[in-house]
């Protein structure tokens, strides 16, 4: 079985165990947030994530603003990505322009996979942070890294009251093996697999977001 | 058909076009409630250990061929695999259907509207048929289709409605609409009157349409499966078509062409005619491809199958699967569908319901009518209005009230009277009459909403009931969120 240790940016508390689970961090949600904002990784300033103790723009945890699908964020930014919704939204995951117009929910998980367009099977989160480190480039912030490379995984959600958004086609991250240890090892396998192919093609996803013909 | 005005021709004409155009409406509609019924019906991700020790127990007890207990227990596995597979790609490959459908009820009233004295406000509400069985309008000869479960026959019934061919020549039978023998063919007598008698004058290209390039996309998570390696797939692709503005003629073919492309294949663009897919045979056998012929593809692409060649994959998977079992188990009659299929009772009405149950299953159909409320004022209104009525009216109502609502319904049952038996429920998609109310259809549907909330309703899981709440707090403020538009 392969380590499943998910590689830390920034923090230690979080770790999953070896059935692939994660340990709550702890911490209490913040009362009153910041800024309301889509997932982790996507906080424009210090204290503006979840728990409100974050240190920079960017390595926050968790979303501040949280709703099951597509149409249900009151308000621009706050739309997660992928699952419903035409292409040009799924090129914009905490990025819409009104209430609304969001594609999914919020938080985003990193197995989240964009559903339409060119882009299909690829990862929202990282759209979601490339688009924030664009932003935060353009207002001239210093970012950190998010404290999961690659995005929340689900089940350090699951572990923190958090859940994975709607649709009746199954769990994204999933294996038809009725043996709970391969099962998930071939989920965290199949993880990696997808987070790595997508940070590769992640170049090519802004590409086809800023072309007209992402049809 | 009950609650038409449809008069006994074969011929489109300037004359009749108008009512062609309705007529085309309706037999996209009238396709919906079948094809969604059906979906409800399937277990899209039964839970895989459950599954497998059900195949087992069966297989131990029906086997007449002496497998040994590892044979048994191999098979049973793949078995499950073939499940996990199958079902979700059955659920995504109905749903792409009828994703395409919705479109193709779009683009029939984009080319209605658009018309000038040929057409007019497309009417989409109360046009879900009354009466069960059900027929296509006008189609030669008729046949019925049923609100069932997925089976076979259900199967063989989605072939004869896609069919890119005549089932059996025509008999001239009596009907109370444009006759055609297959929708192609319906769609190419309303082409062939615009070739010979419209120009582009005759055409409002600035009526209000369904154009814009947010309110339609071919995936989304209901379309997706995943392979045995758990790797998703796609039902519908990108480049099959969309939404089409219809500003004369050729657009308005356009149109047509897509619609009958997505539902038959790619028919007119290799050689005029179908030379392929002749699958249903006269004395009512299905004839399974071994593959698919490129003209069973209505992309450029290749990638995404018609209609038809969809619910034929479904078909011939299921009978190639059965037929190798029972080889296996040396049986006749041994259906592996039982293990992902729900008992859905066929062409049930709400009023055979409970009364307890009648009221989720009219706030449901409320729902479901909405939609096409909004829609038809989508029709009339264009602009940031429009686009507030689909985007956060109709995506929302179809995403997160209609579908939850259906998919919950699905898992009911009830007992009647003292009986012991358990009876399945499924929302009956019937037309609401708003009509009967001096509120509006958004203030009716809260009020049965609000009646709803918390209220418990039995539902079961793997032979387990338990009670479940089908209506939350937050459904109902879904319900508040939309917007409030008129008859």
């Amino acid at each position: 079985m392969e380590n499943l240790k998910i590689k830390l940016k920034n923090e230690t508390s979080v770790s999953n165990d070896s059935d692939g689970s994660y340990k709550p961090s702890g911490k209490t949600d913040i009362k009153v947030p910041l800024e309301l904002h889509a997932c982790m990784g996507l906080n424009a300033c210090k204290g503006h994530d979840r728990y409100g103790d974050n240190d920079c723009a960017g390595a926050g945890y968790c979303a501040t603003e949280v709703h099951a699908c597509h149409t249900l964020n009151d308000c621009r930014g706050q739309g997660g990505c992928g699952l419903y919704g035409d292409t040009e939204e799924q090129c914009k995951p905490g990025a819409n322009d009104c209430s609304w117009q969001g594609s999914c929910g919020t938080p985003i998980p990193a197995e989240r996979f964009i559903t339409q367009g060119k882009n299909k099977g690829r990862s929202v989160w990282q759209l979601a942070r490339k688009l924030f480190e664009d932003r935060m480039d353009t207002a001239r912030r210093n970012v950190k890294e998010a404290p999961f490379e690659y995005g929340p995984p689900i089940k350090w959600l699951q572990a923190n009251g958090r859940d994975e958004s709607c649709g009746y086609s199954g769990h994204k991250n999933c294996a038809f093996i009725v043996n709970k240890e391969d099962r998930i090892a071939a989920q965290e396998k199949h993880s990696k697999e997808f987070s790595k192919e997508s940070a590769q093609l992640l170049d090519n996803t802004v590409e086809n977001c800023e072309c007209s013909d992402n049809e | 058909m009950k609650g038409t005005l449809f008069q006994l021709v074969d011929e489109v004409t300037p004359a009749n076009l108008k009512q062609a155009m309705q007529q085309a409406i309706e037999i996209e509609i009238a396709t919906i409630p079948v094809y969604l019924y059906t979906y409800y019906s399937i277990t899209r991700v039964p839970d895989q250990a459950t599954v497998l020790k059900q195949i087992l127990d069966d297989f131990k007890r029906i086997d007449t061929n002496g497998h040994s207990e590892e044979e048994l227990q191999e098979a049973a596995e793949k078995l499950a695999l073939d499940i996990m597979v199958f079902a979700n790609k059955a659920g995504a490959l109905i749903m792409s259907v009828a994703v395409e459908e919705m479109l193709h009820m779009s683009l029939s009233s984009n080319i209605k509207n658009a018309l000038k004295h040929h057409g007019g406000l497309p009417e989409l509400v109360g046009k879900t048929p009354k009466e069960w069985p059900a027929y296509l309008p006008g189609h030669q000869p008729p046949f019925p289709i049923n609100r069932a479960k997925l089976t076979l026959d259900q199967l063989y019934t989605f072939l004869l409605i896609e069919s890119p061919l005549p089932v059996v020549p025509n008999q001239n039978l009596r009907a109370q609409a444009i006759t055609y023998d297959t929708i192609g063919d319906y769609y190419k007598k309303i082409e062939d009157c615009m070739r010979d008698h419209l120009t582009d004058d005759d055409f409002n290209p600035d009526a209000p349409q369904l154009i814009n390039s947010e309110y339609y996309a071919q995936n989304n998570v209901d379309t997706v499966y995943y392979d045995k390696d758990h790797q998703p797939k796609f039902s519908n692709e990108d480049d099959s078509g969309g939404l089409i503005h219809v500003r004369g003629v050729d657009s308005a073919i356009k149109a047509m062409d897509e619609i009958v492309e997505q539902g038959e294949g790619a028919t007119r663009f290799e050689h005029g005619h179908k030379e392929v897919g002749d699958h249903l045979t006269p004395d009512g056998k299905v004839v399974c491809p071994i593959d698919f012929d490129p003209l069973s593809y209505d992309d450029p692409s290749k990638g995404e199958l018609s209609h038809f060649d969809k619910f034929l994959e479904i078909y011939c998977t299921i009978t190639r699967t059965n037929h190798r079992l029972n080889d296996f188990l040396g049986t006749q009659d041994f259906d592996y569908s039982k293990y992902f299929i729900t008992d859905l009772p066929t062409n049930t009405e709400n009023a055979t319901y409970p009364e307890t149950i009648q009221k989720i299953n009219t706030l449901t159909n409320a729902i479901y009518t909405y939609i096409f409320v909004m829609a038809e004022g989508c029709y009339k209104k264009a602009g940031h209005t429009q686009f507030e009525i689909f985007m956060f009216g109709i995506h929302k109502s179809m995403i997160w009230l209609l579908n939850v609502l259906s998919e919950s319904m699905a898992t009911m049952v009830y007992r009647e009277g003292t009986g012991t038996d358990l009876k399945r429920v499924a929302v009956t998609f019937e037309d609401y009459d708003f009509a009967i109310s001096n509120d509006s259809p958004k203030e009716q549907i809260l009020s049965m909403a609000k009646e709803l909330i918390g209220v418990e309703y039995e539902v079961e899981s793997n032979g387990v009931t338990s009670k479940s709440v089908i209506v939350s707090q937050g459904t109902y403020d879904r319900m508040s969120d939309l917007p409030d538009v008129a008859l």
